[in-house]
């Protein structure tokens, strides 16, 4: 009896403890409601991207059946007159004008970053990278219309004192221009190839030093190829706003579309043609409005040509370490 | 800590200064005591060994890092074709003193080295010394294997075209053999080397690091990120290699050193009266079986039979 007595009391403790609660104490409407939010935030991103292609898709067909401007004319045409009579619609002048200031672009940009970037992240000191990296980043985030004005008044006038052949039309010039949007994606590539680079593990480069690697050999034959689709990533993004940037062209480059890659000659691209075209006077639905929309939707095949080009680069080059 | 020389029996016609030095004022370890002295200790019988070639002779060597001692005074000759292995618990700058014999505290800014070190009679430290030349005669494996993102062929290879050796191919093959992995990679060395397993990709850098032909190799823990089977593989390597190279490894695994090497360094973890700062310190430096068997510190003898530590 004693025995069944203890196991009594011990079940009537049992009773005695608080219910284990599993449930949710409350709904929770608020973890509900964030997760609608978030997606909601990341759909709209895409739902613009999607309307902004939609609304290039539809004044371009237009631009091709309702104007009647065939598509060969306008792709292999080598006048370019939208809005003179008679027009002429060949878009070569301006495709060429975009490729000759971003070609001049990178090839200014394209070694200056790079060394840049090697000198931060393999032969700066912390404290010479702690100066450098913050004014390279301010840099980049100067207003084009700025650097457009610089290259007006100042690189323009001094270019063509030393290199008189690099301004043929004073103050415009494609080369200039190139210069000019170089200055502006410097800091792009130097930047972001810097971010690559220092993200290469630390051990590769102490396997080549105890080699008996120079900083030379360690900079280009491991950090380098090791950061390879980081780089990449960097060139094409300074490409795509070579080929996208607007102002500095509008103001440097003059607004002759000429077909030609001289760098002294004044061009007109495709950018500062929209630019200076797309303004409050124009009318909705005639020629010259959907002419610059066929302009921008050539624009958009372009850039993403380059970055699926970038993207196959980065795997065929990519060197994956753990 | 704290174990005063009556708390070890047996221990006939050893001076205890040693114990006794360690409980005493840290300003201590700048006296040629402790650790050095024992070096050059002629109370020997076996006389030859310590006639041997030495290839570096460091002399009251202190490291800092940020002007704060990793390491503190030490002394010790490492000789030619041994394995020589610096033991200690974490923290007691065996590693830093590693890094001093190849120079690579110099990529390290904040790194200062003073007293001397000398590399067959040489001041590697002399101020017309070439770190990049040093690295080609020391050359170094690391502790986690940190194979290039290239084939296997190309990481072997990178180190005699850095330098610009002739015949790499010929070299590249001399390498994998002498590292035991030709067999094992020959059919694939245009595969990537992270294909390889821990244990090859470490064998694989020590290959890239034969490939230079150094005259000495400096190992960082070069099994802490491996298994038994692999470790084994590696030990069983350096036993060969010390025929050709001389050997320096730094292990946290004492049975590790007790195999493979022929002479013991124990470091140690000093700390100042207030314990605000802290350092490694030398303890003893011997023939391994003496370490292990009949170490002349305390000290040593507690770590080494896992008393402490």
């Amino acid at each position: 009896m004693e025995a069944r007595d203890t196991i009594g009391a011990f079940g009537s403790v049992d009773e005695a403890r608080p219910a284990t609660i599993l449930e949710a104490p409350s709904p929770r409407y608020g973890e509900k409601l964030i997760k609608w939010v978030l997606a909601a935030c990341a759909l709209l991103s895409v739902l613009t991207t999607t309307a902004i292609v939609v609304s290039l898709l539809v004044p371009t067909f237009d631009f091709f059946t309702r104007d009647g401007v065939g598509l060969g004319e306008f792709l292999f045409g080598t006048g370019w007159a939208p809005t003179f009579q008679p027009a002429s619609f060949g878009v070569l002048p301006i495709l060429v004008g975009t490729l000759s200031t971003s070609l001049w672009g990178m090839l200014f940009a394209v070694p200056i970053g790079l060394a840049a970037a090697v000198w931060l992240s393999e032969y700066a000191s912390p404290r010479q990278r702690k100066v450098v990296k913050p004014v390279l980043e301010v840099l980049a985030g100067i207003p084009t219309v700025a650097i457009g004005i610089f290259g007006l008044v100042f690189l323009s006038p001094l270019i063509e004192d030393v290199f008189p052949f690099m301004v043929n039309v004073p103050p415009f010039s494609a080369g200039v221009a190139g210069l000019a949007i170089g200055l502006m994606i410097v800091p792009i590539i130097a930047s972001l190839s810097d971010d690559a680079m220092r993200s290469v593990p630390g051990g590769l480069r102490e396997a080549a030093y105890g080699l008996g690697s120079t900083r030379m050999k360690v900079s280009t034959r491991v950090v380098f190829p090791a950061a390879i689709s980081g780089i990449i990533a960097s060139l094409v993004l300074a490409g795509s706003r070579a080929v996208g940037e607007t102002m500095v062209v509008l103001l440097v480059a003059g607004a002759s579309p000429n077909l030609t890659f001289d760098p002294g000659s004044s061009v007109l691209t495709m950018t500062a043609f929209i630019g200076q075209t797309a303004t409050g006077d124009i009318s909705t639905g005639s020629i010259t409005y959907d002419t610059i929309f066929a302009v921008g939707s050539l624009l958009f095949v372009i850039t993403l040509a380059l970055n699926l080009f970038a993207i196959r680069m980065v795997r065929k080059y990519r060197e994956v370490y753990e | 800590m704290g174990n005063s020389p009556t708390e070890q029996p047996g221990r006939t016609g050893r001076p205890n200064e040693d114990g006794q030095l360690h409980s005493e004022k840290p300003n201590d370890d700048r006296s040629p005591a402790q650790g050095i002295s024992v070096i050059r200790e002629p109370a020997r019988n076996d006389d030859d060994a310590w006639t041997k070639d030495t290839v570096f002779e460091v002399k009251g060597v202190t490291v800092c890092y940020s002007g704060k001692p990793a390491v503190k005074n030490v002394t010790m000759d490492i000789f030619r074709n041994e394995v020589t292995a610096l033991i200690g618990p974490s923290g007691c700058g065996k590693s830093t003193l590693l890094r001093c014999l190849n120079r690579m505290n110099d990529l390290i800014s904040s790194a200062s080295v003073d007293g001397e070190i000398l590399y067959r009679g040489q001041d590697l430290y002399g101020t017309k010394v070439d770190p990049v030349q040093v690295r080609k005669l020391v050359g170094m494996v690391f502790q986690k294997p940190n194979p290039f993102p290239k084939s296997i062929y190309d990481n072997i290879a990178f180190g005699p075209r850095v330098i610009g050796m002739d015949n790499v191919e010929e070299r590249v093959e001399k390498a994998l053999r002498r590292a035991a992995l030709w067999d094992e990679v020959k059919d694939r060395l245009d595969d990537n080397a992270y294909g390889m397993s821990g244990g090859q990709q470490q064998r694989l850098c020590i290959a890239r690091t034969l490939a230079v032909e150094p005259e000495v190799i400096l190992m960082d823990e070069p099994c802490s990120a491996l298994d038994p089977i692999s470790t084994g593989r590696i030990e069983d390597l350096m036993a060969e290699l010390k025929e050709d190279f001389s050997i320096v490894i730094v292990t946290h695994n004492m049975q590790q050193a007790a195999r493979v090497s022929d002479r013991t360094a124990f470091l140690i973890v000093e700390l100042d009266a207030t314990e605000d700062s802290r350092w490694g310190q030398l303890v003893e430096y011997d023939e391994t079986g003496r370490i292990f068997t009949n170490p002349r510190d305390s000290r040593t003898e507690d770590y080494v039979t896992g008393k402490v530590g």
